[in-house]
């Protein structure tokens, strides 16, 4: 695609994909390699430019988004004033090192001097938390930032009018209504998550015990073989606009005394790969009915994200540990296999475990 | 660490957004400050992005004595430093304020934060908090949502695939409201590992107290409310352990402690004013 931008005052047209990000532009298209990349994710603040006057992070925006924007990198400041006290402060205070963050660190630092002028330290920092520095422990950086915002005033605001009165909405409730109850009560800190079901605890473990129609229970995910206790198959994902599809290889062991069985495996979808076990276990119910337990755990490492926080399984195994049961209920019940949907319990799993391994 | 490769296109209007998001495997790109990491790190591979920053009714702001109305498109940045009128007696800028850094706010927006719906996200808890209204926009015209009806779950809302978000509406809190946020992390800028928020508002007999980044939907606590309402700050402090344990039973006793610490240091804030 073609896209036309002013960058440090010049007018550039670039012949770029959708998925170049801008700092890749900057960097190997305008040869601008002033510009840092840390993390690719948005949290480490290298490769902070300022786009149409405010410091956004060049790696989590497309080039293509930029269209007609005006981007000034760390290589367009050389005539601004606020840059080049903060320059000569960074000098006389220390606050780099290697000099990798400096080019982010500098353009954050600035928009901090003009916008709110001079702050508490405690401001600053909070204001400077999305810049991250390897070398210097931050000292110098405050100090550097804080000598050349001494004495300023912020900036003066924007602001937009107020649009006609429209027409009333209704109002919101005076109190609040009831919250929605939890699925489970219990407390206990493992993570297992129950559902009930109307088949017997016997024709809900017959039904458990014969994997290929175990599969078909869970939408998304497709059995290749099946070689005594060795499975092989594959699982989509897709979770808000996560969305992947694992290849993986695991164990099974059932259990038909307990009704229980237990499945441990390993996946991988392209870089990452993930590591867990998935236990269930057919309890009596009420009524004739049986109780469906599935437990988890997994095992995890890797990098930062933005997406895995362990307690997030337990949502999702929670929703996803109902569908299935439902959908199993149908099966016993000798109804038509359930519709295609995207997220399957296992596939959520995996997921869940791929987000653990690119996640914290 | 490179997005998969993908179609982009620029919509006009929501009316053609929604059009293009019909068509199949196409995700609304907002600020990107939440589907561009996802991107990079393949975790999201849409074959079609439309692109809705140019999207002027997305920036509209409308209300009368009772509600506000603020479209998808404004920036944490933009509620942050007032640009959008304040109706909420200071709360949503001091929220925005806290929300990842100002390179990311200046970027992401209210919509984009309410549509991934992380459960840890400052806007869906606090919208939630104020029981406010999402208007949602399809190919059928407009549905609105009542916040705690639009967020299911982890990342997981009421929007259909061909929907968006186009605006919220939320209550303009009366002068004589005070509220309390508070957001625990361990690092400025990061998502909360717990949130608590407690909004009263005498005039318009609204009492509101609410857990979240429980990792699920968020969960109000209508009985540490009605305390707040009927016997004041202490007495909404006094239920809170029970209320919390009650509800959030399947949280370890930790993660628990810590909406409580969260939720009891927010209504500390509203008594403080
Ligand atoms: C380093 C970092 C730290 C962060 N810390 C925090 C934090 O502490 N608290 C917090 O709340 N957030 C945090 N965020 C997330 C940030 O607030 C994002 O701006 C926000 O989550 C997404 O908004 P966006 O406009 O960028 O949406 P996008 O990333 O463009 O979109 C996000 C998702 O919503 C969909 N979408 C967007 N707009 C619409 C719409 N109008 N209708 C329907 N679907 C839509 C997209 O298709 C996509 O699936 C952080 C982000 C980063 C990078
Ligand atoms: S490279 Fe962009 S924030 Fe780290
Ligand atoms: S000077 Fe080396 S990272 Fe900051």
């Amino acid at each position: 695609m073609q896209v036309s931008l002013t960058v440090n005052g010049q007018r550039r047209d670039l012949l770029v994909q959708p998925r170049m990000h801008l700092a890749d532009a900057l960097r190997e298209v305008l040869n601008l390699t002033g510009t840092h990349l840390g993390c690719e994710q948005g949290v480490c603040g290298a490769c902070t430019v300022l786009v149409d006057g405010v410091p956004q992070r060049s790696c989590i925006t497309y080039a293509v988004d930029c269209a007609d924007a005006v981007v000034t990198t760390i290589e367009g400041f050389d005539a601004d004033p606020t840059m080049t006290a903060l320059r000569e402060a960074f000098s006389a205070h220390h606050a780099l090192q290697c000099g990798f963050c400096t080019p982010g660190m500098l353009v954050t630092a600035r928009d901090v001097v003009l916008r709110l002028g001079e702050v508490t330290e405690a401001r600053l920092r909070e204001e400077l938390a999305g810049n991250i520095c390897r070398c210097t422990g931050y000292v110098g950086i405050v100090d550097a930032v804080a000598a050349v915002a001494k004495g300023r005033q912020p900036e003066a605001r924007r602001e937009v009018r107020l649009a006609e009165p429209r027409q009333a909405a209704p109002l919101v409730e005076a109190m609040p209504r009831e919250a929605p109850r939890l699925a489970r009560p219990g407390g206990a800190a493992m993570l297992e998550e129950r559902v009930a079901l109307t088949a017997t605890p016997d024709a809900a473990w017959a039904a458990l015990a014969d994997l290929r129609r175990v599969a078909e229970c869970l939408p998304g995910a497709q059995l290749d073989s099946v070689d005594g206790e060795h499975v092989t198959g594959r699982v989509g994902v897709a979770l808000g606009p996560i969305k992947a599809s694992f290849a993986g290889a695991g164990t099974v062991a059932l259990e038909a005394a307990t009704r229980s069985g237990k499945l441990s495996g390993r996946g991988r979808d392209g870089a990452s790969s993930a590591e867990g076990e998935v236990g269930w276990q057919v309890l009596p119910g009420d009524a004739g009915g049986s109780v469906l337990s599935v437990q988890l755990s997994w095992r995890l490492t890797g990098p930062l994200a933005q997406f895995g926080r362990a307690a997030l399984v337990r949502d999702l195994v929670r929703r996803l540990a109902q569908e299935f049961a439902a959908n199993l209920d149908a099966m016993v019940a000798g109804q038509a296999p359930p519709p295609a949907r995207q997220l399957g319990l296992f596939a959520l799993l995996w997921s869940v475990l791929r987000a653990k391994v690119l996640g914290r | 660490m490179k997005a998969a490769a993908f179609d982009y296109r620029s919509a006009e209007s929501v009316a053609q957004a929604v059009a293009l998001l019909a068509e199949g495997d196409t995700r609304v790109l907002a600020g990107g400050q939440s589907l561009g990491p996802s991107m990079n790190l393949r975790l999201a591979r849409p074959q079609r992005l439309v692109d809705v920053k140019r999207v002027a009714s997305l920036r509209a702001v409308a209300a009368d004595d009772a509600v506000c109305s603020l479209g998808a498109g404004w920036t944490h940045a933009e509620i942050e430093d007032g640009v959008v009128p304040d109706f909420s007696c200071g709360l949503m800028a001091r929220i925005a304020q806290g929300i990842a850094y100002r390179a990311v706010r200046n970027r992401g927006t209210l919509g984009g934060s309410l549509a991934h719906a992380d459960p840890a996200a400052d806007w869906v808890n606090t919208v939630v908090a104020l029981a406010g209204t999402l208007v949602v926009e399809g190919p059928g015209g407009q549905r609105r949502i009542a916040a705690a009806d639009f967020v299911r779950g982890a990342f997981t809302t009421a929007l259909q695939g061909n929907e968006m978000l186009v605006a919220v509406e939320l209550p303009r809190l009366g002068q004589k409201s005070r509220w309390g946020y508070h957001k625990l992390c361990r690092k400025t800028g990061e998502f909360a590992k717990a949130i608590g928020i407690a909004v009263l508002d005498p005039g318009r007999g609204l009492a509101r107290v609410l857990a979240g980044a429980v990792e699920a939907a968020p969960v109000p606590l209508p009985l540490a409310a009605k305390q707040l309402w009927e016997a004041g700050p202490a007495a909404a402090i006094a239920v809170l352990d029970d209320e919390v344990a009650a509800r959030l039973a399947d949280l370890a006793p930790a993660e628990r402690m810590l909406r409580v610490v969260a939720v009891r240091r927010a209504i500390e804030a509203l008594a403080e004013g």
